[in-house]
């Protein structure tokens, strides 16, 4: 049902009338493709609709007003902060209210308490400067520099600096957000005043409506204002320098520097990542695929191919390189004493120091997730695992095998196993599996490919992180938990009993494979006869 | 691609030209947006903090996504594909924009995709389709077609800029092209630059006639008529017998080293001339010994760049080919990314200035944010071009500079009329008045 000329009347006057709008030149400007993360696959060109309405409110107080109105007038609504999530952060359902967020960008800097505290339009660069000026950090998710902190947060948001720190949303603190029917929620200690400090509520820790292993795409109600933990971090500066597209920081050699090594093989990668943990250095300690080192020195998408095609399943196979990113937080002798122990480590594992540039390019500011289009136009992670180090580095090689059946479409790779790391000084191991493609190729089959990593993972027991919104929660439901989507779809049905927050999420891949023709073959899995068509 | 790894993927290779005059030339460049806004967002590395993070005008104004590229991308798409009507939003859209070029160089940042032609071509497609371009740019034209100028004026005042001790040469290798508003509104300017000219022992000539550019026919996608003009133009300088011609106007400088040889499907280097910004020529004079900064000047100032003298000037080539499997080109192409913009040479010059302490803003070279002026938003969108600049003013203002310097005009109107509206406590000059007081020693 298309918003009505009353109704519209209604938002105007809860945001002024600058801030609304349906016509249809605005709307088109939210389509969520044909580009971009998972864009131009079948979840895409199924699922995605351009809104019926865009709306920005500035405050807590206007997004529950708005939803009040969306629940009281069955208007489902979409929250949105900087739409960079692919199809999966916009509108799946006809005629949906777009509540774009970025107009939310406000930030506080506690120093002392060591937080931030940020609205759902404040990106992480801008944080993370804020955070270095006063002596500290935070971590930028894979998500990107460009990426909301709250969206990044309550999805994914990890990277290679959580070798020191985990999961970057276990620093959620205080938190506010609007409940599907438009209730404002504060959780934490801004549950009884309004210093968001703390995360943990007096009762029932609620910051699991956000997220589970990963997040629920908006769901379960909209986070309007969350507080972050920083963490210290070395007071030299890190200049920025050169000119766009060459830009870096440079860093101060004594205080912070990247060291890359090669080591003879898988076993010594792992090894040295878990005795790098245990020792409790380094700033991050990372494995990355192959084709990011080709990325990151093509000038164009030319030039990657040109560069990725000199290699081969063989040297794809002997790749083994160890980044670490050495910080040395309290002062230069903790560095030379850092380096020291990492060279007690690396150097029984054969491992050979290479030259590295005193710059960071990628990972500490700027992280790059927008570079990684370059050579294909389209890409997305088809998986994420947390597991324990020996586990995960087993991942990303099953991963590879599956991928044969499916290439092309997919980017030739030649067997390379994605990128992987420790996480919590060694506690866990990460793995990350990204494929690419042509989005103008045949695409179903990536869309099949996607599905089938989820069989794959039921298959081989990985536990993966794209459960919930990501893959059929059918499909999935039954095998982890045991039975997790009834448990979600309670919840969901508790929160959100009119299915007004974002839907079909969580059952939208499930509504996506009953209605691509493509996707038919390989449901073989029950589903109830009344998903939304 | 090389040999050594065949090729397994069959895709029909699409012709395509970097000609703005047919929308479906850039159908895969609008296609392939991600939505990372690395377009609005001041690149993360210089990223200053939570104020001043964006560095596209537009979308930090109108805030709506449809303003920012990501947005225009996705209209014009909508549009190459005949599933979206024209309407006053629409315009408001395309025009409402300063084309300022941070959009093409925060994306080709990381991506090969060819924004800021995309934006041209989505005008030139307003005006094929009869609703471009804006009231305002019509009546320009029209004065444009009546008296060779922007503002109507009287054609035969144009060289009244010419003061006295000012000698231009009849025959000379170097031909000064003054511009519409150097030559009426802002003959500070053209003094200033004639006088450096003159302090270097520099020879220059006017042309005879000099016409308008065609910067703001070209910019709001009156092709044709700019496309006339560009031919006139370039006959007449060719005429002159100029191995280099010299603009003090940025707008200027980037209309005839880029687009010019646009209009005419030809390279900068096929002009027969070079092109040259008074700063790259007091630069080059400044390193030879000719020119000597003298008199201090004993100011704290920063400097603006003007879009189309940094990220948007590098040379033109015209490219013809084909598109294939991921996107890959052939011939191969080398991208404008900005990166070879005039950044040091304006800095070099304000440094060598005794007295002069130099300061920059937030928001710098590339990452500028533009004054809200060029490429016909100033007549269109006047309470636009006013917020913007004074976006800009209060960078000048956080950074506790006295005097703000620019290299074109338009930047110089812009701002002088927001430090005027709003009491400001800053002296808004152009660089060629300023090198010109320190030689005056």
């Amino acid at each position: 049902m298309a918003i009505s000329k009353e109704i519209y009347k209604v938002f105007e006057a809860i945001v002024g009338p600058a801030y609304v709008s349906d016509d249809p030149v605005i709307c088109e400007g939210y389509r969520s493709g044909p580009g971009g993360y998972e864009n131009g696959l079948g979840y895409e060109r199924v699922m995605t609709k351009v809104p019926g309405c865009v709306i920005m409110p500035r405050t807590t107080e206007e997004v529950s007003r708005i939803v009040k109105v969306c629940y009281r007038h069955d208007i489902p609504y979409v929250p949105y902060s900087t739409g960079f999530y692919g199809p999966r952060s916009h509108p799946h359902v006809e005629d949906a209210l777009l509540i774009d967020l970025k107009r939310m960008n406000d930030f506080i800097l506690d120093e002392k308490h060591f937080y931030v505290e940020v609205g759902p339009g404040m990106i992480y660069s801008p944080i993370q400067e804020e955070c270095m000026q006063h002596g500290a950090y935070v971590v930028i998710g894979g998500g990107g520099a460009q990426a909301s902190a709250i969206a990044n947060l309550i999805g994914d948001g990890w990277s290679p600096l959580s070798h020191r720190i985990g999961l970057p949303h276990r620093r959620i603190l205080g938190t506010e957000m609007v409940l599907p029917d438009g209730e404002i929620l504060r959780l934490g200690s801004l549950a009884t005043g309004d210093d968001p400090f703390w995360g943990e509520s007096p009762g029932p820790d609620l910051r699991g409506l956000l997220r589970g292993y990963t997040g629920l795409r908006g769901c379960l109600g909209i986070v309007t204002r969350m507080a972050i933990k920083t963490l210290p971090f070395q007071p030299e500066r890190l200049e920025p320098t050169g000119i766009s597209p060459n830009t870096a920081l440079a860093l101060p050699e004594k205080r912070i520097k990247w060291i890359n090594f090669t080591v003879p093989s898988k076993e010594a990668q792992v090894q040295a990542m878990r005795e790098i943990g245990h020792a409790e250095i380094a700033g991050a300690v990372t494995k990355v695929p192959l084709f990011w080192r080709a990325i990151a020195k093509a000038e164009s998408k030319e030039d990657f191919w040109d560069l990725w095609s000199k290699e081969n399943e063989e040297t794809v196979a002997n790749f083994f390189i160890v980044r670490v990113l050495l910080i040395g937080f309290t002062s230069e002798e903790q560095m030379e004493y850092d380096e020291r122990v990492l060279m007690d480590i690396m150097t029984p594992l054969g491992g050979i120091a290479r030259r590295t540039k005193p710059s960071d390019e990628s990972w500490i500011k700027n992280a790059d997730s927008a570079g990684m289009w370059l050579m294909c136009g389209g890409y997305v992670s088809v998986d994420y695992v947390i597991e324990t180090l020996s586990q995960s580095p087993a991942h990303g090689p099953s991963y590879a095998e599956l991928k044969k059946k499916y290439t092309p479409p997919l980017m030739p790779d030649y067997g390379d196993p994605g990128w992987f790391q420790s996480f919590e000084l060694g506690h866990q191991g990460y793995s990350e599996f990204l494929v690419y493609w042509d989005q103008d190729d045949d695409t179903n089959a990536v869309d099949q490919f996607y599905v089938d990593t989820a069989k794959m993972n039921i298959k081989n027991r990985y536990y993966t992180s794209l459960l919930g919104p990501h893959q059929p929660l059918y499909l999935t439901g039954p095998k982890y938990g045991p039975n997790y989507h009834e448990f979600m779809l309670k919840i969901k049905n508790e929160f959100d009993p009119k299915w007004k927050s974002h839907p079909p999420v969580p059952l939208a891949h499930d509504v996506f494979v009953e209605r691509a023709p493509w996707m038919q073959a390989m449901k073989d899995w029950e589903s109830p006869d009344d998903l939304p068509k | 691609m090389t040999n050594e790894q065949p090729i397994r993927y069959y895709r029909p290779k699409a012709d395509f030209a970097f000609d703005i005059s047919d929308i479906q030339n850039f159908v895969y460049d609008m296609s392939r947006c991600i939505k990372c806004k690395g377009c609005t967002w001041v690149d993360h590395t210089y990223m200053p903090g939570a104020k001043y993070m964006t560095r596209c005008p537009s979308a930090t104004k109108y805030e709506f996504d449809a303003y920012g590229a990501y947005g225009k991308m996705r209209i014009g798409h909508a549009m190459a594909e005949g599933l979206l009507p024209w309407n006053d939003r629409a315009l408001e859209v395309i025009y409402a924009c300063t084309l300022c070029g941070a959009c093409d160089v925060g994306c080709k940042r990381n991506l090969d995709l060819e924004i800021e032609l995309s934006l041209e071509a989505l005008r030139v497609k307003a005006v094929q389709d009869g609703v471009g371009p804006m009231p305002a740019h019509k009546k320009i034209a029209g004065n444009i077609a009546g008296q060779h100028n922007l503002y109507g004026a009287p054609h035969e005042k144009r060289r009244d800029w010419i003061s006295a001790g000012i000698t231009p040469a009849e025959k000379a290798e170097v031909l000064y092209f003054v511009g519409c508003t150097a030559s009426y509104v802002n003959q500070e300017i053209a003094q200033s630059t004639a006088k450096i000219l003159q302090a270097a022992g520099t020879k220059f000539m006017l042309l005879p006639d000099e016409w308008c550019c065609g910067n703001t026919l070209f910019s709001v996608g009156l092709l044709d008529q700019a496309r006339e003009l560009a031919r006139r133009n370039l006959e007449e300088v060719r005429r002159s017998g100029a191995k280099t011609l010299l603009l003090s106007c940025a707008e200027g400088y980037r209309m005839w080293k880029v687009d010019v040889p646009k209009l005419l499907n030809i390279s900068t280097d096929a002009l027969g001339f070079q092109v040259v910004h008074l700063v790259e020529f007091v630069d080059e004079q400044m390193k030879n010994g000719a020119l000597q900064m003298k008199k201090s000047l004993n100011t704290r100032l920063t400097y603006h760049d003007a879009c189309s003298l940094s990220r948007l000037s590098e040379p033109w080539t015209p490219y013809e080919g084909k598109r294939g499997w991921m996107g890959c080109v052939e011939p191969r192409l080398k991208r404008r990314r900005g990166t070879h913009g005039i950044y040091a040479q304006p800095r070099d010059i304000l440094k060598a200035i005794p007295g002069v302490e130099l300061v920059e803003m937030p928001r710098t070279r590339e990452n500028a944010f533009c004054c809200g002026a060029g490429r016909g938003t100033r007549e269109a969108f006047p309470e636009f071009a006013d917020w913007a600049a004074g976006q800009r003013l209060e960078e000048v203002r956080e950074i506790g500079a006295e005097t703000l310097i620019t290299a074109c005009p338009w930047c110089k109107n812009n701002f002088n009329r927001a430090v005027k509206a709003g009491g400001e406590a800053v002296q808004v000059r152009d660089i060629s008045e300023v090198i010109c007081a320190s030689l005056e020693a």
